[in-house]
């Protein structure tokens, strides 16, 4: 029981972290970033050179934030600016911009798998039971991803200038906020927050070309599911992170694998704004 | 023995005009395999151990007089590009035979195909069994083989009684797990837990949770190769488990590049590079030879390419034409001395062979554990 307790709790972190990036995204852009699944990818690879490289494995997170960072700026700049009256044209853009950063991988390291030597192994005793370390530290990871970007949103400048263009776009420019700005900002941090996770995601999971993949669809689940509030992406993460959990237990972990698309689809059936507060 | 002396007059009339009419033109030996997709790991490696037995070949002085040569196709590791590989090799390329490592789904788009164009074909992967065409030959291993000495092993040296299975849900995971399922329940065994993750699932934890507390004596998996099975076994190590345990999709290779979690998992195989023979040495050190920096390690996949080549090689020498019919009888006589030792393709179509239980130790080298001599593929092809 304890252990599925713990595999609940541990699944909704992951859930939170490999989403957060995209949610930050469509909450002030009102697009969704398909290439979120190659920002993982480029996390993962970043961890992979930071070990190469012979940084130590504390450091491999937050440089793979900062590549995700320059990248997603890069992207922002070069293609999505663009996009911005027509969401529909950015999904096909993003989505593309998803493929080349793929192939680029490819082209680098090629297709086969990497490895990134777990910076903890073993378990740990929690509650009555032996847990996996690493999922144990998940979850304060994840906790406090949370409440830095909390803390950014609610107690800096800059978070104040993403709330007014959330709120009211033309508003905000019209009170001399730079809202191409926050735009470009915004975006930078939420492909970082995506190659965040691709780089915490590597003790767990190989470093192949496509291993962000699997994450993007339940990511866009949860994101629809929490209106671009994170409180409520936190919310949705934990009830339907902890629902696959005990399917999974139950019913096998192919059932489990439908959980969050079957669920989220029904939560949004019976109440539009789905976990965000009407 | 009348009846058997006009044939061989006519087949070596028929050779003799064939080979007059084309004394130079090269026997085209195809090779549909995955350079994109699934198999694009270990297609490389493939396709260069066929190129050295290739090269090897003609610098003999070739087969009956002619030189061979090597058309590869990508077969996409699928189903649509097998089909377009088997039908451009065939009837563009006019290919004598078809060697190839390839994946379940591709190698049965083929079938149809390679009816219709009426040549050999040798398989040279290892798969789920099963699988039979007239012209269809495999020299590599079936459940019936890779399963029992894992098993035999587990019994023997840690009294094992009951076991937990955990596979890919895909036909491959899934048929492997079900022979060993049925294998342990024959030997008085017990399997308490079979479980599958979908092809792209990442997070193994419920599974994992379930083994734990199923209290199994030892764990045997069997995923899609590359990703699923790092992630399995990582984060297999991360949950405590701890019981003896053997992965049935893991090659060498692989293994040592996990590292340290890969330490104590046990493997199963037809070949691994550590084989004490003079044929094994001297194909290493071709292997080196030939292709210097950009060598592929040989493996489990390349070296029954390299041997399914030299059987092909042995029944056209046999047979003295390329003629199909000829060939088809020659493949299940003739014997090939390769890395993996003395291969005949005798049984229903498939070849007994000899079964390397391995283990990984500290650093990712695999130690040898125990061999098992000529194991039987079984009853593959009853009605062939």
């Amino acid at each position: 029981m304890a252990n599925l307790l713990l595999d609940m709790i541990t699944t909704s972190a992951i859930l939170f972290l490999t989403s957060a990036g995209l949610l930050v995204v469509f909450g002030v852009m009102k697009i969704i970033n398909f290439a979120h699944a190659a920002f993982i990818t480029v996390g993962g690879y970043a961890a992979f050179v930071a070990h190469e490289i012979g940084l130590p494995p504390l450091l491999a997170p937050l440089f793979a934030f900062a590549v995700g960072a320059a990248l997603g700026a890069v992207a922002e700049w070069v293609i999505v600016r663009r996009l911005y009256a027509r969401p529909l044209d950015a999904i096909l853009a993003t989505w593309g911009l998803g493929l080349i950063l793929g192939q680029l991988v490819v082209l680098g390291f090629g297709r086969g798998v990497q490895f990134v030597p777990p910076p903890v192994q073993g378990t740990v005793a929690v509650l009555d039971t032996e847990y996996s370390l690493y999922r144990m530290l998940l979850i304060l990871i994840a906790i406090a991803v949370a409440i830095c970007f909390t803390a950014l949103l609610n107690g800096t400048r800059l978070g104040l200038s993403t709330r007014a263009v959330i709120m009211n776009e033309e508003l905000a420019q019209g009170l001399g906020i730079n809202s191409s700005r926050v735009r470009l900002i915004t975006f930078a941090i939420g492909c970082a927050l995506a190659a965040l996770a691709g780089a915490l995601l590597t003790p767990l999971t190989s470093v192949d070309p496509l291993m962000g993949l699997p994450y993007l669809i339940g990511a866009f689940m949860l994101v629809m599911v929490s209106s671009g509030s994170l409180p409520a992406l936190a919310v949705a993460c934990v009830v339907l992170g902890g629902l696959q959990a005990i399917i999974s237990t139950y019913f096998g972990s192919v059932l489990g694998g439908l959980t969050i698309a079957v669920f989220a689809a029904i939560a949004l059936r019976l109440r539009p704004e789905g976990f965000a507060r009407a | 023995m009348k009846h058997r002396k006009s044939t061989m007059f006519l087949a070596a009339s028929a050779a003799f005009l064939a080979g007059a009419a084309q004394a130079d033109d090269p026997i085209k030996i195809g090779v549909p395999v995955g350079l994109s997709g699934a198999n694009s790991v270990v297609a490389p490696s493939v396709v260069q151990s066929a190129e050295l037995a290739v090269a090897q070949i003609n610098e003999a002085g070739g087969l009956l007089g002619r030189p061979v040569e090597l058309v590869v196709a990508d077969d996409g590791s699928g189903a649509a590009g097998a089909q377009r590989a088997f039908d451009s090799l065939i009837f563009s390329d006019q290919v004598d035979a078809l060697i190839s490592m390839q994946t379940s789904a591709a190698r049965n788009a083929g079938l149809p195909i390679l009816s219709r164009g009426n040549v050999p074909y040798i398989y040279t992967s290892f798969y789920e069994g099963g699988s039979c065409h007239p012209n269809m030959f495999v020299n590599a291993w079936v459940p019936e083989q890779q399963v029992p000495p894992v098993v035999d092993h587990f019994q023997a040296e840690y009294g094992a009684e009951t076991y937990f299975l955990i596979g890919s849900d895909y036909s491959f995971g899934r048929g492997m797990l079900e022979f060993t399922r049925e294998y342990i329940e024959a030997g008085g065994g017990e399997v308490v837990g079979e479980e599958y993750l979908p092809m792209d699932g990442t997070d193994w934890a419920p599974i994992l949770s379930n083994l734990r507390s199923s209290g199994a004596d030892a764990v045997i998996t069997s995923t899609a190769g590359g990703a699923p099975n790092v992630t399995l076994t990582r984060q297999m190590r991360g949950s405590g488990v701890d019981i003896p345990y053997a992965n049935l999709a893991v090659d060498e290779g692989t293994a040592g590049d996990m590292g340290d979690v890969a330490t104590g998992i046990y493997i199963s195989a037809s070949y691994i590079t550590g084989i004490e023979s003079d044929a094994n040495a001297a194909f290493l050190a071709a292997m080196a030879e030939h292709f210097g920096d950009d060598l592929s390690t040989p493996n489990e996949l390349s070296v029954p390419q390299y041997e399914g080549i030299l059987a092909y090689a042995a029944a056209v020498e046999a047979n003295g034409s390329t003629e199909t019919a000829g060939i088809i009888e020659a493949l299940a006589e003739v014997s090939v001395d390769g890395p993996r030792g003395t291969i005949v393709m005798d049984h229903q179509r498939h070849a007994p062979l000899t079964m390397y239980l391995g283990r990984v130790v500290d650093g990712g080298d695999v130690e040898l554990v125990t061999e098992f001599d000529a194991v039987s593929p079984g009853e593959q092809c009853p009605d062939l």
